[in-house]
């Protein structure tokens, strides 16, 4: 990548500052946020009906649909290497996020993952690899985590071997890869030993398939034997490059040191009171290529520096009989 | 009680709703007239070509209401009295407000022809002779999958409005409009979610919004569920970033309200409760419309003339009627381009 920006400058010193513990979060962030102001001209535009900000919970939080509508870029164009797209099952189209280096977002995979304390051996992956998935971020994210010869997307009856001859195996797996390895699995149940987890992300989208998160925690314990405390949840999305991890039933994500989550009342977007709902707005020093703010579309509950997530409930919506468009587009 | 008598009683009772355009026993009348052919047919036979017909109306009818606006309930329940049948309604699980109440208006005489629960009651599937269903797609499919093939089924899925604004360079329709986008926090399917412009279109997203904001200041917008605040706050975020960049796209708001003016041929997705679009007329109007076929409700359009409504008569809407009038329905109205009336009824001849 060539230097035209300072993006390699900025990316080694972020780089540095992630592996020595993240000290001094406000002013890091705030610098990710100068830079793609400068750099980010659709980012830049939106910037100019905003004051600079004083604090990291006022850098201007573009909605994820921007990344559909703009080019949410801070290097030049020319210097892209890799763009992965959201699933695209909201209408509009899919989001495109653009890396000119994928250097932080390994980093932060890895960092990450090993941070939440999550092993880093005996992990096989319910995911299609980079390979067969080259547009799919968490393909790209599972192969700095799972070895080649561990991807089991699709290869069910391998995987049920593996993991019946395991010693110890970390399953890290859509929702809905679980469920459909269930469902083939045909009310047949292992026990994987002691150590074992699961950390299922993602969820169902575009499928029309949806499962409480209690219900396929209890078919984990049935199937895997893996109580609640042994499942985790890993909540992250196109647009950012840092994830968010939980564990078990009831509990709070937590962001990495190099991120913040802030729910804010939607009315006035100003941060909510603790044990307070409002939508939740995610900050990440490590998303420098793009934007370091997103304003997500899912409701959470604050607690603490962390955040319940809650995800968006259709059914809560008041609705009349007023057709509502996006209806006829999922 | 005969028909007249119903419907005395029944205009009577529905007075109490003024602001859901109650009808007169003159437009009940009417409507009996129009549809069945003559206002006295429920009651007896009465001439039909070379013999005799008398309509003879389900002896139970089961009305199921989803959503929480009142309008389609508040007309459903008249019709079914109207015909003189017992009425078994089902209010959605939060209910539809005062209208629930409706009962206590009535004479004895019709107070007994009605049932309402927020559940289904024991048998009601089995007891009703007709059933009037009114829900999303998939609700109505549903229910009508259940209902015996016999039994006469009316269908209301969801609609989408609109308004279209030919000719008006004095800006004369935007507090029209903004009635039409405000009533019922645009929750019914007779609510325009976009406003197509013949002409300076930008301009007139600008006096809407000072309409929408004197409205929402006489009525101001009931307080709203997080889930309803969090999805307009994302819609206006999303627009707002778009604004940002493309001069071709401007949004205004205020407490309860958000107008978004947008210069593409797409039909954008609203998430209602007052946030309306108002977007230049396009060429092809058939063409951006094409995906809602079959789901249009009502056309709002300024000025209202024959002429134009004749331009707009194919179109697939049920009815098209002048800007600030949309949520005005007449009780002969035909609500998803029907007889409400007549779809319900079975008839019985006599003579040679």
């Amino acid at each position: 990548m060539q230097n035209t920006n300072n993006y390699a400058a900025l990316e080694t010193e972020i780089s540095r500052w992630m592996a020595a513990g993240c000290g001094g979060f406000e002013d890091r962030i705030l610098e990710v946020h100068r830079f793609q102001r400068t750099h980010n001209p659709a980012y830049r535009d939106f910037c100019s009906g905003f004051p600079d900000p004083a604090c990291w919970q006022e850098i201007p939080a573009v909605p994820v649909s921007a990344f559909k509508t703009a080019d949410l870029r801070s290097f030049p164009e020319s210097e892209t290497i890799r763009t992965f797209e959201t699933s695209g099952t909201t209408g509009g189209g899919p989001g495109r996020h653009h890396f000119c280096s994928l250097s932080l977002y390994e980093q932060a995979a890895t960092q990450g993952w090993a941070g939440a304390r999550l092993p880093a051996e005996d992990v096989v992956a319910l995911i299609p690899d980079a390979g067969g998935a080259p547009h799919s971020s968490l393909g790209q994210m599972a192969s700095w985590l799972v070895p080649p010869d561990r991807f089991f997307f699709n290869r069910r009856e391998e995987l049920l071997a593996f993991l019946e001859a395991a010693e110890r195996a970390v399953i890290f797996g859509t929702a809905l890869a679980f469920l459909d390895f269930f469902e083939w699995m045909n009310g047949r149940r292992i026990a994987l030993p002691k150590g074992s987890l699961a950390v299922e992300t993602g969820g169902y989208k575009g499928t029309r398939r949806e499962m409480p998160k209690e219900d396929l925690y209890r078919l984990l314990q049935e199937r895997l034997g893996l109580p609640p405390d042994s499942v985790w949840n890993e909540y992250g999305m196109t647009e950012l490059s840092s994830q968010f991890y939980t564990n078990g039933l009831g509990r709070p994500h937590r962001a990495p040191p190099w991120a913040r989550g802030l729910v804010v009342s939607p009315s006035t977007g100003i941060e909510v009171g603790e044990g307070e709902t409002g939508i939740l707005r995610l900050f990440d020093a490590a998303n420098l290529g793009s934007v370091c703010a997103i304003l997500t579309r899912d409701l959470a509950i604050r607690r603490g520096e962390d955040f319940e997530l809650i995800g968006r409930d259709p059914a809560a919506l008041p609705r009349g009989c007023s057709l509502a468009a996006d209806e006829l587009l999922s | 009680m005969n028909t007249a008598d119903r419907a005395e009683a029944l205009a009577q009772a529905a007075a109490h709703f003024p602001e859901l355009s109650p009808p007169t026993a003159r437009d009940m009348l009417d409507c009996v007239r129009l549809e069945l052919g003559h206002e006295g047919i429920l009651d007896g036979f009465q001439p039909y070509g070379g013999h005799l017909s008398r309509a003879v109306a389900p002896r139970t009818i089961l009305h199921i209401l989803s959503g929480n606006t009142p309008h389609a309930g508040f007309q459903t329940i008249l019709r079914g009295l109207l015909l003189g049948s017992h009425n078994l309604v089902k209010f959605p699980s939060g209910g539809l407000g005062k209208l629930e109440d409706f009962a206590a208006l009535l004479p004895a005489g019709l107070a007994a022809k009605l049932e309402c629960s927020r559940q289904f009651g024991d048998g009601w599937l089995r007891r009703a002779e007709a059933w009037v269903v009114f829900g999303s797609d998939a609700t109505v499919a549903e229910l009508r999958a259940k209902c015996p093939p016999q039994v006469p089924f009316q269908g209301h899925g969801h609609r989408i409005s609109l308004a279209i604004i030919l000719e008006d360079p004095d800006l004369r329709s935007c507090a029209l409009a903004a009635r039409d986008a405000s009533l019922f926090e645009q929750q019914g399917c007779l609510s325009p979610q976009v406003i197509f412009v013949e002409g300076d279109a930008r301009r007139y997203a600008g006096v809407l919004s000072r309409e929408m904001e004197w409205f929402a200041s006489e009525s101001p917008a009931p307080p709203l569920p997080l889930a309803a605040q969090a999805e307009i706050a994302t819609a206006r975020a999303d627009w707002e970033f778009r604004a940002s960049g493309d001069h071709g796209v401007r949004v205004w708001k205020g407490p309860g309200w958000t107008v978004v003016f947008e210069e593409s041929d797409e039909f954008p997705v609203s998430p209602l409760h007052r946030f309306v679009f108002v977007k230049p007329l396009p060429e092809d109007l058939s063409a951006c419309l094409a995906r809602f076929s079959g789901h249009l409700g009502g056309l709002g359009i300024w000025p209202c003339t024959p002429a134009n409504a004749a331009r707009f008569a194919e179109a697939g809407f049920s009815r098209i009627c002048p800007a600030g009038r949309m949520q005005d329905t007449p009780f002969t109205w035909h609500s998803d381009s029907r007889q409400n009336l007549a779809s319900l009824v079975r008839w019985v001849d006599f003579g040679p």
